[in-house]
């Protein structure tokens, strides 16, 4: 699992990383029982105060994505694949409609725009 | 938990120069406390007055609740230091400034030593005058771990280092504060205080501007973008403005404490094309308060005209 953290970007640390163990969750680079790094490991990776990093994996055992396995750390609950699968489509959602209200606002008509989609969803 | 250090209506002054203005904060027991300011806005002096090393001219300063003016000793073996520009004996090699310092500390100083050099890599027989600058800093960061400090001064730690040697800085610092030991360090690099600072604290000509815990300061704080219709007046936005910038149909806000009606308000208002709103930057909420001093003097009049002139800051 390997993660990205852009302080400036808008989106708070902790934040930043729930969304990432969750898309690796969705995609399975880590899977139903693998224990994920510690707070202390994962902050130091990150160069991150490990107290972001906590607050991330207390929201995420919140969520039902992580449970903690005893004296051992934390685990990938069983349930975590299919709840991560659905956040991942929310999100992808949620900034579909951002980008369509700002296509709205500079007024594209909705064939300009479900053109502009067919076309860029062929050219990934 | 009594705070790991204490600064209480400190004062200084150099001659005419006042470089610490009454400052008061507190930094609570395992957090990465960050010391922002320009040059000349009293960092440096604070640390050198929670070390003991300079005299308040008024008020106190403790470390672990130990009075820095006349503890010296309890604090320097509680508390580890690397300053701007570490002096070390340049004629030690890597490992002889180890034993020497060792020989003030005692105890496991030498092997904790021993371990932190080999695992930043460091060749113990080379001389200190022949290491790179990132080398001495990093032989300066082992020195004053090896005695394992419950609190780690830092100043300007890792200025005019490259980043993997940076990198290597905010590690340790993660690491320490991971184990409950507290880290107070001051800086330029907001965007590396951005990633590691649980508190940040803003000093400018000597006084504390702001002193707050960073993810309250991030959610409080709203930066928005917000479109006007062609030449009407400012909408009203209640909270506090910290910066306000018009270009035109443009205005850029800083606000803090503004709700989530207050923001629904403003989007449904008759002049508003559109607003857009992010969640700022250290950056930006630094920037904000370093400017809103010196314009205590300018009023908002909420009319689109008192501003196109230029930019209105409001304490």
């Amino acid at each position: 699992m390997f993660f990205s953290i852009d302080p400036a970007n808008g989106v708070a640390i902790y934040e930043q990383i729930v969304r990432q163990v969750k898309f690796a969750v969705a995609r399975d680079a880590v899977k139903v029982g693998e224990l994920i790094p510690s707070v202390r490991e994962l902050a130091r990776e990150l160069a991150v105060n490990p107290n972001t990093v906590a607050r991330a994996y207390r929201q995420l055992q919140t969520d039902g994505v992580l449970v903690p396995l005893r004296g051992e750390g934390l685990e990938v609950a069983s349930a975590a694949r299919g709840l991560c699968r659905r956040e991942t489509i929310d999100i992808i959602r949620l900034r579909i409609r951002q980008v369509l209200t700002e296509a709205r606002q500079s007024q594209m008509t909705a064939q300009e725009l479900s053109k502009l989609f067919e076309a860029e969803l062929k050219a990934i | 938990m009594p705070p790991a250090i204490r600064l209480a209506n400190v004062t200084k002054r150099y001659g005419r120069q006042t470089a610490l203005d009454n400052v008061s904060l507190e930094v609570p027991t395992g957090c990465v406390f960050a010391l922002l300011g320009e040059n000349g806005a009293g960092k440096t002096t604070a640390i050198r007055i929670l070390l003991g090393l300079l005299e308040p001219d008024s008020g106190v300063a403790e470390v672990l609740g130990i009075d820095s003016r006349n503890r010296r000793q309890d604090i320097l073996r509680h508390v580890g230091y690397v300053s701007e520009r570490p002096t070390l004996y340049d004629w030690m090699t890597v490992a002889e400034i180890g034993w020497f310092t060792a020989g003030f500390y005692g105890g496991d100083y030498a092997r904790h030593y021993e371990r932190l050099i080999s695992d930043f890599g460091l060749p113990p027989k080379r001389k200190i005058k022949d290491l790179s600058k990132g080398m001495r800093s990093k032989v300066a960061l082992s020195l004053s771990l090896a005695h394992q400090p419950q609190v780690l001064l830092l100043d300007e730690p890792t200025s005019g280092l490259d980043t993997m040697v940076r990198r290597e800085f905010l590690e340790s610092m993660v690491d320490l504060a991971a184990t409950g030991r507290t880290v107070l360090l001051s800086s330029h690099q907001i965007h590396e205080v951005e990633r590691v600072a649980d508190y940040v604290a803003v000093l400018h000509e000597g006084k504390l501007v702001l002193a707050e815990r960073l993810d309250d300061l991030k959610d409080n704080i709203r930066a928005l973008l917000v479109t006007l219709d062609d030449g009407v007046a400012m909408p009203r936005v209640t909270g506090e403005i910290l910066r306000e910038r018009r270009q035109a149909r443009q205005w850029q806000v800083l606000a803090r404490g503004m709700s989530d009606e207050q923001l629904a308000e403003l989007r449904s208002a008759s002049m508003v094309t559109d607003v857009e709103v992010r969640r700022p930057t250290l950056e930006e909420i630094f920037v904000a308060y370093m400017r809103t001093p010196s314009a205590n003097e300018s009023t908002h009049s909420g009319s689109a005209d008192a501003i196109r002139a230029g930019e209105v800051f409001r304490p």
